[in-house]
């Protein structure tokens, strides 16, 4: 079983086509190494899939597969500590050649497989986007990224601020590991999107389900991993630029990324990267929304080096987001947001402006990393990681200071910094008899958080030691995985009430558990089972919240008696893979202890903006289950079938209710065809498709100013292609649009939805130049 | 081997001088810009001098007490000059408001409602540089004896102005019970 998702990144594929028809004598052979650390992985099974051939690599990570005829085959990679995975490979069709026949001039591919440390149980579903289909999303924020992916959907603020949705929980139910590293903005906030530019990864995973024993507090729903590629140690000069451009917003990105070694100095690699993005007032297919631009400047920087079993990789990011907030969405009172509802558009009318005025957010985020380790010889492995983040936030309400000389400042309202340092230490054993691995491994993290302005949350200092131990043992076909962790917090609050310093302390300790297994049916069939629990603490807007949310119209008020939230998630999947089809079906049950969330108050809450609706943070037991279903069918050649369907249903057994704010169930449905090469195009492709969301009609009776949004389908569609243009030069291009009939929808999980309509249609244009690198 | 150990200790060691900080001794007292605790309504009985001041006051702001909303008593069939004076009582000392809202006379405009609509008509008395109302100063006539609502609005409409109430967004939105006798 597994904690790693080996991604195959299939590096170099070399393909010599001389040879005899008939001949079955093509062989693939490689190397398996593990991409972090470079160090051949000994023992891989590589199988053959769809004939029962398969083998071993030896002591040097090297493997060869013979007596192959020529066609295509999927192959898969296997080991204990690496989640298996798999990949196609084309064995040329030999022409007939009746000279040559050398012994070395048969089909060949010589695969180098690189086996990438992500750290998830193996037993969990664990989708990843890469390559092209990661191109796809270029551009886009992290959860509008993420949204393709079954059993995942984002949480917005207008069309710019986006959260990704894991099994219906977000915020701080979902864990974000940038770069190794536990992402720690100011996530309780629902329009407080990750800090995190994208491009810096050339990997973008989602593990879903409770991961609390590797990853800690948080880790309820899922957690999103966001990878770049291991740094080019002796690797020539490479790069990339990516060029994007949206109609919808009229919005640049542009991304490069320079990468390459020192000459002379052995072991070394470096990598400098940089995003620019601006786009204007976003357009629904009726009107404008104003004050809906943003700009970003970010950038990251990486060195590292290694040395044997010696590596240690420095990394440093900066992103930086200024984001309008749609003005048409600012209400005083209740009574304003009905007037909106009513309306049915928005008061506030606009044309196009790349301007960002009031209101807006504005956040910087700094991530300074070192990771080191040391691969001992007898096979034990020492890693440590130490990570700083600096997140700044700044909010700017629609209204400055009535007072002028006030005014003038421009101060924003809010203003939070939270200052975040974390330590992992984590050793991983020598496996014992070669079927049981493992790691144990402490995590601390220390944290303080600084704010001014508008009361919301208060100042505090918190602490957290977390433990933990994992073993994975393999035999037979079988992969089990079993893992405790304990968890020792405490939070220093300090806040004013009444012109009155008060600090108040907390402590909160769990203990958490996985257990986990991987069945290996037959080659095309195999069946993964996981139960694990996971917890958080109450953040301190659940804790401490007092005050009006003007987003949401809603009087919301904290409870600093509650106590954390605990998560038993059982999550059971099959696959079931040949060269035709391939079907992913996984079902959760992930039962909620002192789920908290916002109960609605019987009485209002007066203010001297009249009567809001009031709420208050109390927690109950629920339950979330669900299905994701995804099929890949090759209908006919080239044409291929994707469907993806996400089915949730929450409960909220305290109360016996339903509870708010629940994805709705969706089916995503692609057709693709896949074309020839058309000149120097090769993988030329044609999709088209369409997503359908339904209403959600599980909520709380009068729980809402307006019903959800009614349920709507959208289409889209795209092409795509590749153009060499030298060994060591390629071209990617992408076409899209999104919205294709321009429809006006709401969609329930935007925050947004009671003041306009979603966005219209949306052409993309994606640019990606190559180079330095050979080409696949 | 030795080496890496040692790069591996340096590493630590540096990373135990990361400062720590208290943040308790950081901790700001909350500033609400646009804090208004305190509505007073000063009815004069046109040609007298007999002033009856109503108050809707919520000194703590938001939360905390609730709002404390003094009924208007108003005679039957009879014309007073209306004024308002915006107070935020958080802050010592008071801030007043009114002034503010009058030198961005432009940006705001207040809005009285009764309901029924009979128990009570307004007119505002004073304009803006753009000749819109304001409603600080005006003139409200009663109707019947009866009980109901008064509603009154402030509302903010920067850049939007245009004399109705539907631009912009409530400042102040408070209910006073309204009897007419």
């Amino acid at each position: 079983m597994v904690k790693l998702l080996i991604s195959l990144l299939l590096v170099f594929t070399t393909t010599v086509s001389f040879s005899q028809t008939s001949s079955c004598a093509c062989f693939i052979k490689g190397i398996v190494r593990d991409q972090h650390t470079s160090q051949p992985v000994v023992g891989a099974t590589i199988l053959v899939l769809g004939q029962n051939n398969g083998v071993f690599t030896d002591s040097q990570g090297k493997y060869q597969i013979n007596n192959l005829c020529p066609g295509s085959y999927q192959i898969e990679c296997r080991i204990v500590g690496y989640t298996p995975s798999r990949f196609k490979i084309d064995l040329t069709e030999g022409h007939i050649e009746d000279f040559n026949l050398e012994e070395d001039e048969v089909h060949l591919q010589d695969v180098e497989i690189s086996a990438h440390r992500t750290d998830t149980p193996g037993s969990q579903p664990l989708t990843s986007l890469t390559g092209t289909e990661l191109f796809k999303t270029r551009g886009d924020n992290l959860a509008e990224s993420l949204k393709g992916l079954t059993g995942v959907t984002s949480l917005q603020t207008g069309a710019s601020i986006s959260k990704p949705v894991i099994h219906g929980m977000h915020s701080n139910r979902v864990l974000i590991m940038n770069n190794g590293v536990r992402q720690e903005g100011q996530q309780w906030g629902s329009e407080h999107a990750p800090e995190i530019d994208p491009f810096v990864a050339t990997r973008l995973s989602v593990v879903k389900g409770a991961a609390g024993v590797r990853y800690g507090s948080d880790a309820i729903g899922g957690v999103v991993l966001v990878d770049p590629e291991e740094l080019p140690f002796d690797k020539p000069l490479s790069g990339e630029l990516n060029l994007v451009g949206f109609s919808n917003g009229r919005q640049g990105v542009s991304s490069a990324t320079l990468q390459g070694s020192v000459k002379g100095w052995k072991g070394f690699g470096w990598r400098a990267q940089g995003t620019l993005k601006r786009g204007g007032n976003i357009r629904t297919p009726d009107y404008f929304l104003d004050n809906t631009g943003l700009s970003e400047k970010n950038f990251s920087l990486s060195t590292g080096y290694r040395h044997r079993g010696f590596g240690i990789d420095v990394f440093y990011s900066r992103f930086d987001t200024k984001i309008g907030i749609f003005s048409g969405a600012h209400i005083g009172s209740v009574t304003d947001l009905l007037n909106v509802i009513k309306n049915g558009e928005p008061l506030v009318k606009s044309g196009f402006s790349y301007d960002i005025a009031r209101p807006n957010q504005n956040a910087q985020h700094n991530l300074i990393k070192a990771e080191t380790h040391y691969h001992f010889n007898d096979g034990n492995r020492l890693q440590w990681t130490i990570a700083q983040q600096i997140n700044d936030r700044n909010e700017f309400d629609l209204h400055g200071p009535r007072n002028d000389s006030l005014a003038s400042l421009n101060r924003p309202e809010l203003t939070f910094k939270l200052n975040t340092l974390t330590n992992d230490l984590v050793w991983d054993h020598r496996p014992i008899a070669k079927k049981i691995s493992g790691q144990i491994g402490i995590s601390s993290l220390y944290q303080y958080n600084l704010m001014s302005g508008r009361p919301l949350i208060p100042n505090f200092n918190q602490f957290n030691l977390g433990v933990f131990w994992i073993e994975r043992y393999a035999k037979n076909g079988w992969e089990l995985e079993a893992g405790v962790r304990y968890d020792y917090r405490t939070l220093a609050t300090h806040r004013y009430v009444k012109k009155e310093k008060i600090s108040t302390d907390f402590t909160f300790s769990n203990f958490s558990g996985t257990i986990g297994a991987t069945k290996n049916i037959t080659p095309y069939l195999s069946a993964k089972l996981n139960i694990g629990t996971a917890w958080r603490a109450p953040n301190v807007s659940e804790l401490f919240s007092d005050g009006v949310h003007h987003g949401a119209a809603a009087y919301e008020r904290g409870d600093s008696t509650l106590t954390q939230e605990k998560a038993i998630n059982s999550i059971a999947s099959i696959q079931y893979s040949t060269n035709r089809i391939k079907v992913e079906l996984g079902g959760y049950y992930n039962y909620i202890s002192d789920y908290i969330y916002l109960q609605p108050q019987a009485e209002p809450m007066l203010t001297i903006r009249g009567a809001f609706p009031y709420f208050k943070y109390t927690q109950t037991n629920a339950v979330f289950r669900g299905i994701d279903l995804s099929v890949d069918y090759e209908l006919a050649k080239n044409l291929t079938l994707s469907s993806k369907l996400s089915y949730l249903n929450v409960y909220d057994k305290g109360n016996d209710n339903y509870l708010v704010m629940i994805p709705p169930n969706r089916w995503d449905n692609q057709l693709k065809y896949q074309l020839e090469n058309i000149g120097p195009l090769k993988n030329v492709f044609v999709s088209a498709g369409n997503l359908s969301v339904a209403q959600q009609k599980r909520v709380p009776a009068n729980s809402d100013f307006a019903p959800p949004p009614k349920a709507y389908s959208l289409w889209n569609m795209q092409i795509g292609s590749s153009i060499p243009v030298t060994e060591k030069n390629e071209l990617e291009i992408n076409i899209g649009i999104q919205n294709l009939f321009n429809v006006a929808y709401r969609d329930y999980l935007n925050r947004f939805r009671y003041y306009a309509h979603d966005m219209g249609r949306q052409v993309s244009i994606r640019l990606k130049w190559k180079f330095g690198a050979s080409n696949k | 081997m030795k080496r890496n150990i040692s790069w591996m200790l340096l590493f630590g060691i540096a990373s135990l001088f990361v400062q720590c900080k208290d943040s308790g001794e950081d901790v700001k007292p909350d500033t609400d810009n646009e804090l208004i605790t305190t509505v007073k309504l000063k009815f004069t009985e046109q040609g007298t001098t007999n002033v009856s001041t109503f108050t809707s006051s919520d000194p703590d702001g938001e939360g905390g007490a609730a709002p404390v909303i003094q009924p208007i008593s108003l005679k039957a069939a009879t014309t007073y000059a209306v004024t308002v004076e915006l107070l935020d009582e958080s802050k010592t000392p008071a801030v007043d408001i009114t002034k503010e809202v009058d030198e961005k006379a432009e940006e705001h405009l207040f809005i009285y409602t009764a309901s029924p609509s009979t128990l009570l008509t307004y007119t505002a008395e004073d304009k803006d540089a753009n000749n819109y109302p304001v409603g600080l100063v005006g003139k409200a006539t009663t109707g019947a004896a009866g009980t109901g609502t008064l509603k009154v609005q402030l509302r903010h409409q920067p850049g939007n102005k245009n004399g109705t109430a539907t631009p912009g967004s409530d400042d102040v939105n408070i209910d006073f019970v309204l009897q007419i006798n």
